[in-house]
């Protein structure tokens, strides 16, 4: 929807607008569904695995079901049902075998919480513990432990996968662009390695929780701490064969999200305990623990990149191998992999490309889609491997990256032509580097340097992302006018921190030309009441349910006009308004007050015409396609969002210890609606990007024990964590389709904070990191050229179980060739 | 046991099990849940609560030891339905995001402002060093404090170019 | 919490003490609870009663004074430490462990004995009270006796405590009134954590000390060094006290170079 954005005539888009949610938030009284308690409800726990792979023998439910205030207990065997966002592979409760640590076995609904607990405790598994395969590589040898032997016989969504039968390969997704290995032999430089993230977590401070009713002729309430209230209706329709009008989803206040949320967790297990126990509501919140292993992560990846560059610098070809560690089951990361592998490159134009991208199966807590969607791990990658590269040949890394980088007429690796509105990556690029001051240490850096005797590095690193969502991706708004002249407005979208309730109102506000103060975007969202939204996810929601929301506007002025006419005596093209009246224009005394005929407008002799006035706004994503299976080719995106970071920090050359001193992010958002929330967005998710960075991730045992599932040795940053100076520009290039040439942010502060971290540490020190986060003792590892630890998985409490050295390549130098 | 306790200069008197958070006591028992639990380990802060005056970490208290006490926790902060001072500035430097570790933050900037009435950027990022927020990234919750401080100069949200 | 346990809060101490030796080993002592109530709530620890141990007045205090030296009741926090003028003056080098010590809202309720009786080898308190010369004051119902906070613990979590004894205080001795003292921790993040190892270095007296945390079972401490001890002989007395483990939070190598790399540098921070 391009609209007019010029700045001196917009009254709210582009402004600071107080959020409209806080109120509730802070003053204690806003409702989670953590706070909700529902008359007769019970209290759920679950039976979980202690193994990573192993038989279930035998369950023994006896003494928990004789506990007094026990009203359900089920095991795997008493359901039959799959669940899968992409493909259906997961059981509610493990069936005949547990596939990862955590995973649930068991479950009990009881009259309390400590009574759930005691029954939990009661319940006894008999297993048969067997080699669990933990590494993704060694998952795809040729004979290894398969977590999925029936995979071929699943149900999944052919459009877009392709899982590997016999394998562990739960999709495999390709891409092929021009003639890679002409490149390569073309090239003057070939240059290869591999890098690594491990799985995170995404800590949302509200855990995932749900209240389930299965009340009479299976008519089915949910209370969800959810992302996307349709998805959670439809997914649950689907696997209990339900008609969609028989299940109602409510989201109230959400906890935080960050991807953890998007699909569907918790509800089926709860709906079926509520069913047992004869219809009572049943109550299930994952305790801190839970939300490590028995809810999903972030997958981990292992990334392959060769590339073949030209004397100048221009890179020719490039040859991708993405390895997605799913864990035991596919939820999103299948998804993760196909948007990865069409992002692949990063913000560069490559030529000759190609894309191998595979999601594969491991006895481990199962990955989910996570803000970034795979971009932030593959960017760790691609942008450590454009500072690689530019390094081998002898160029400036930032004049490489320009040399590179998407422009106008750029054709993408999907076939995709950028144009001039598309975003402007080099800008960002140049905003952060003068923010930095790249390339070069100022006196005063100098002088630091000599007095504390830490080195001063700068880095930058460059990101790209899209929404990664079906090409037929839809939402809608409703705004329906009170008696007061004020508006409500309906939208299936969730408010999970991210402020879109408070962005969508300025729209709102703007195109009606109302008082923002009128306008009432709801918050609490209900499958029943609400227009359908497919998700709350992909940094979509401003563009599409902002768009969505014009058109509302648009319908609910023309009928607003429509009944104006008639009372005005005029012409609906004579007609205008303000916040308070329609007016004729050449005669602006014959007005009619909005709140006349907002609920339809009752004539002096008591006739009536027109009713309540409802606009309602439908938009889907236009000129999208589905990617050809073999070559990667289509258009997947709606609007590319390019950003870049660059980082100033300070290492000790002894220790590897450091500290950032300055962040500073540009992003192309077309246009800022509100800029306190944009830069909300933009701190946030730079500190979420450097927590991964420098911190975070699971640690595994040998046997597939999470080592730390918890915030005593998985720690976030506090407000101590921030960097001393933090910048935070834009850059706008409107989007055409844009609601006032906006497009999304959400994710994008998170990706590439770790490869302009690990770039900068590399400036400073010289320390040169392929794996992710990046510890004090990584640094000081790389600086002595010591191997690096294997982070993941490690032997209790020393030691390691790699896979197999010869099916990985941490050799940059030999792999150069002339 | 059988405690008595004010909570927000209101007197309870209930019986609570030995074995009760003083945590599920007021979400539970009193129907307070603007406090939080986050982790239930006294990591994340969370459910930061005035335990006679001084900020605890309510998940890592026993109700009975509240007995005789005083508590004070984020229902106490606005009063008449108008914010405190405090929440007036969390709301104006949009130092809310989801709003889950909000009533903690509170209580802990609460805590900080009154031992050291015009604080440092070092002091409020220590001060809130035990409440985890996963969506603000902080500093604009620090930019809150420091406002109601004394301390916040205004400066452009983005840097435009 | 799903274990049930009874609680009582004495008001008298020759009551709690009666209270321990009638109890038995079922009986938990709550003070700050920062560590009972996590262990009890992961299942860790099964109290049958649980003691709060800081309704009597005394708990609480702390006495400084010029023959004595510091005594430390079994209640004061960590907060309570650091809001101590007589402490910030002649005992900085505890301040500078107490405020590397968990979060604000934690140290509202840790306590300096607990910091000790728990024996965690990450205990930021001890390489102070080592480096200080603590005394620990146990008693029983039976018994009063006092011992040198080095040979207090004797394992990890373990200590020389009976069941029916308790640590009432933790006493200075005058001799290091005034040492100064430089306190360094490892952490993984700039906010609270448990160290990844940690390194005190204090000049007390005519004698040089180094404390040391998170890399032998039990804090451990070098005796008095020579106050012009060399860096190299400085190193290699630490170096040999520790011995270090990998785990989630550290590669022994690594531990082991840092504590020589603080000692070196906090050694010479000191002398500056």
């Amino acid at each position: 929807m391009y609209e007019n954005n010029d700045p001196s005539t917009l009254a709210y888009v582009g402004k600071s607008v107080l959020r409209k949610d806080t109120g509730e938030k802070l003053t204690g009284t806003a409702t989670y569904v953590s706070d909700m308690v529902l008359p007769g409800m019970l209290y759920a726990q679950v039976k979980k695995s202690p193994h990573a792979r192993a038989r279930i023998v035998k369950v023994d439910t006896s003494k928990a079901k004789a506990l007094a205030g026990v009203r359900a207990v089920l095991t795997g065997d008493d359901l039959d049902y799959r669940i899968g966002l992409y493909i259906v592979d997961k059981n509610i409760l493990a069936k005949g075998e547990v596939r990862h640590y955590g995973e649930a076995v068991a479950a009990v609904a009881a009259t309390s919480l400590e009574i759930a607990r005691k029954a939990v405790d009661l319940i006894n598994v008999e297993y048969e513990v067997m080699q669990p395969v933990l590494n993704h590589m060694d998952a795809l040898k040729a004979d290894a432990v398969l977590v999925h032997p029936d995979l071929g016989s699943y149900e999944f969504i052919e459009a877009a996968f392709t899982p590997v039968p016999k394998t562990n390969i739960a999709n495999w997704t390709k891409l092929r662009k021009g003639d890679v290995e002409a490149g390569f032999n073309e090239a003057a430089y070939v240059v290869e390695r591999e890098y690594d993230n491990p799985s995170v977590q995404h800590v949302p401070m509200e855990t995932h929780v749900a209240i389930v009713r299965w009340g009479a002729r299976d008519k089915v309430t949910i209370w969800s701490s959810a992302q996307s209230p349709f998805t959670v209706r439809n997914l649950f329709c689907h696997t209990f064969a339900l008609p969609l009008g028989n299940v109602r989803v409510v989201v109230p206040a959400v906890g935080g999200g960050f991807g953890g949320k998007a699909g569907i967790h918790l509800e089926p297990l709860v709906a079926c305990l509520s069913k047992q126990a004869g219809g009572l509501p049943v109550k299930l919140q994952a305790s801190r623990e839970e939300e490590f292993s028995l809810l999903p992560c972030r997958s981990a990846l292992t990334y392959r990149i060769k590339t073949g560059v030209a004397q100048d610098g221009k890179i020719i070809a490039q040859k991708m191998e993405m390895f997605w560690d799913a864990g035991a089951y596919a939820d999103y990361a299948v998804n993760v992999t196909r948007a990865s592998g069409y992002s692949a490159s990063g913000p560069y134009e490559i030529p000759n490309a190609w894309v191998d991208a595979y999601t594969v199966y491991t006895n481990k807590p199962y990955g989910t889609a996570y803000r970034g969607f795979g971009h932030v791990e593959f960017h760790w990658g691609i942008e450590r491997h454009m500072e690689l590269v530019a390094r081998t040949i002898g160029m400036d890394p930032l004049e490489f990256r320009r040399r590179n980088a998407l422009h106008p007429g750029s054709i993408t690796l999907t076939g995709e032509k950028i144009t001039s509105h598309t975003g402007d990556v080099v800008a960002c690029m140049e905003a952060v580097a003068r923010s930095i001051g790249y390339g070069k240490l100022t006196a005063a850096e100098k002088k630091r340097e000599l007095a504390s005797g830490r080195k001063i590095g700068k880095g930058i690193a460059l990101l790209q992302k899209a929404p990664a969502m079906p090409s037929n991706t839809a939402t809608a708004a409703v705004i329906k006018m009170n008696s007061d002249g004020s508006v409500t407005v309906n939208i299936g979208l969730t408010e999970i921190g991210q402020g879109s309730t408070t962005a969508l109102a300025q729209i709102v506000a703007e195109r009606l030309g109302f008082d923002i103060a009128n306008v009432h975007v709801m918050v609490d969202k209900d499958t029943e009441s609400d227009p359908y939204d497919w998700q709350t996810v992909a940094s979509k929601g401003l563009i599409m349910s902002g768009n969505a929301c014009i058109l509302a506007c648009e319908d609910l002025l023309r009928k607003g006009y429509a009944v104006a006419s008639h009372v005005l005596k005029a012409c609906v093209e004579d007609l205008a308004h303000d916040g308070e009246n329609v007016y004729v224009r050449h005669d602006t005394e014959n007005c009619i007050p909005w709140k006349s005929i907002a609920i339809g407008y009752a004539y002096p002799d008591g006739k009536g015409i027109g009713g309540p006035l409802i606009g309602v706004g439908s938009y889907i994503a236009q000129g999208l396609s589905n990617l050809d299976k073999q070559t990667g080719q289509g258009k997947p995106a709606l609007d590319w969002t390019f950003g870049a970071h660059g980082i100033i920090c300070e290492v000790d050359p002894v220790t590897g210890e450091y500290v950032v001193r300055k962040v500073a992010s540009a992003f192309d958002v077309g246009k800022v609606v509100n800029p306190a929330l944009l830069r909300g967005q933009i701190v946030g998710g730079m500190i979420q990007g450097l927590g991964t960075a420098t911190c975070e991730g699971y640690i595994y045992d040998d046997a597939g024990h999470l080592l730390n599932p918890s915030f005593t040795d998985n720690k976030i940053p506090t407000a101590r964590d921030l960097p001393m100076e933090i910048e935070t520009i834009v850059v706008e290039n409107s989007q055409i389709d844009g609601p006032y040439g906006a497009r999304g942010v959400a994710e994008h502060p998170m990706i590439s904070v770790a490869p302009a971290l690990g770039n900068a540490i590399q400036s400073a020190v010289d320390a040169d990191l392929a794996h992710m986060p990046i510890r004090f003792e990584d640094v000081w590892r790389a600086m002595h050229d010591n191997h690096p630890i294997d982070n993941w998985i490690t032997k209790t409490p020393a030691g390691s179980c790699r896979s197999d050295p010869a099916a990985r390549i941490h050799t940059p130098d030999s792999a150069i060739s002339p | 046991m059988r405690i008595n306790v004010t909570v927000n200069g209101i007197a309870y008197e209930r019986d609570v099990a030995e074995n009760r958070t003083l945590l599920r006591f007021l979400r539970e028992d009193l129907g307070l849940t603007g406090t939080k639990e986050g982790c239930g380990a006294g990591e994340c802060g969370a459910c930061t609560v005035f335990f006679n005056g001084k900020t605890v970490n309510s998940c890592m208290v026993l109700a009975v030891e509240a007995n005789e006490g005083t508590i004070e926790t984020i229902e106490g902060e606005s009063s008449g339905g108008m914010l405190s001072t405090l929440q007036e500035a969390f709301d104006r430097h949009h130092a809310v995001q989801c709003g889950f570790c909000t009533a903690g933050m509170i209580m802990s900037a609460r805590e900080l402002i009154h031992h050291t009435p015009h604080p440092t950027v070092d002091q409020i990022q220590e001060g809130l060093e035990g409440n985890f927020c996963r969506c603000t990234g902080y500093e604009q919750i620090i930019e809150a404090v420091l406002d109601v401080t004394g301390g916040y100069t205004a400066k452009e949200e983005l840097l435009h170019v | 919490m799903i274990h049930r346990f009874s609680y009582t809060a004495p008001t008298e101490l020759t009551d709690l003490l009666a209270l321990l030796e009638t109890a038995g080993p079922g009986a938990k002592l709550l003070a700050g609870g920062t560590d009972l109530l996590v262990n009890i709530r992961n299942g860790l620890v099964k109290p049958n009663t649980v003691v709060d141990v800081k309704r009597i007045p005394e708990a609480h205090a702390i006495m400084s004074d010029n023959t004595k030296g510091l005594r430390i009741g079994w209640a004061v926090t960590i907060n309570d430490i650091l809001k101590n003028t007589d402490i910030a003056s002649s005992y900085q080098l505890l301040q500078t462990c107490a405020h590397d010590l968990a979060s604000y809202q934690v140290r509202n309720r840790a306590t300096v004995v607990g910091n000790i009786v728990n024996a965690s080898p990450c205990s930021d308190m001890a390489p102070a009270l080592l480096c200080l010369d603590a005394s620990i004051e146990i008693a029983s119902s039976k018994a009063y006796r006092t011992v040198p906070v080095r040979q207090f613990f004797t394992g990890v979590k373990r200590t020389v405590l009976n069941p029916d004894e308790m640590v009432i205080g933790i006493t200075i001795p005058i001799q290091s009134k005034g040492a100064k003292g430089k306190y360094r921790k490892l952490k993984r993040i700039q906010g609270h954590d448990l160290g990844i190892i940690g390194v005190a270095v204090a000049q007390v007296g005519d004698g040089m000390r180094i404390g040391v945390s998170s890399a032998a079972p039990t804090p451990v401490a070098t005796g008095n060094l020579p106050l012009d001890i060399s860096v190299s002989d400085a190193i290699a007395v630490v170096d040999a006290l520790i011995s270090p483990i990998s785990d989630v939070r550290c590669t022994k190598e690594y531990r082991r170079f840092m504590v020589s790399e603080f000692t070196r540098r906090l050694l010479v921070e000191v002398r500056a």
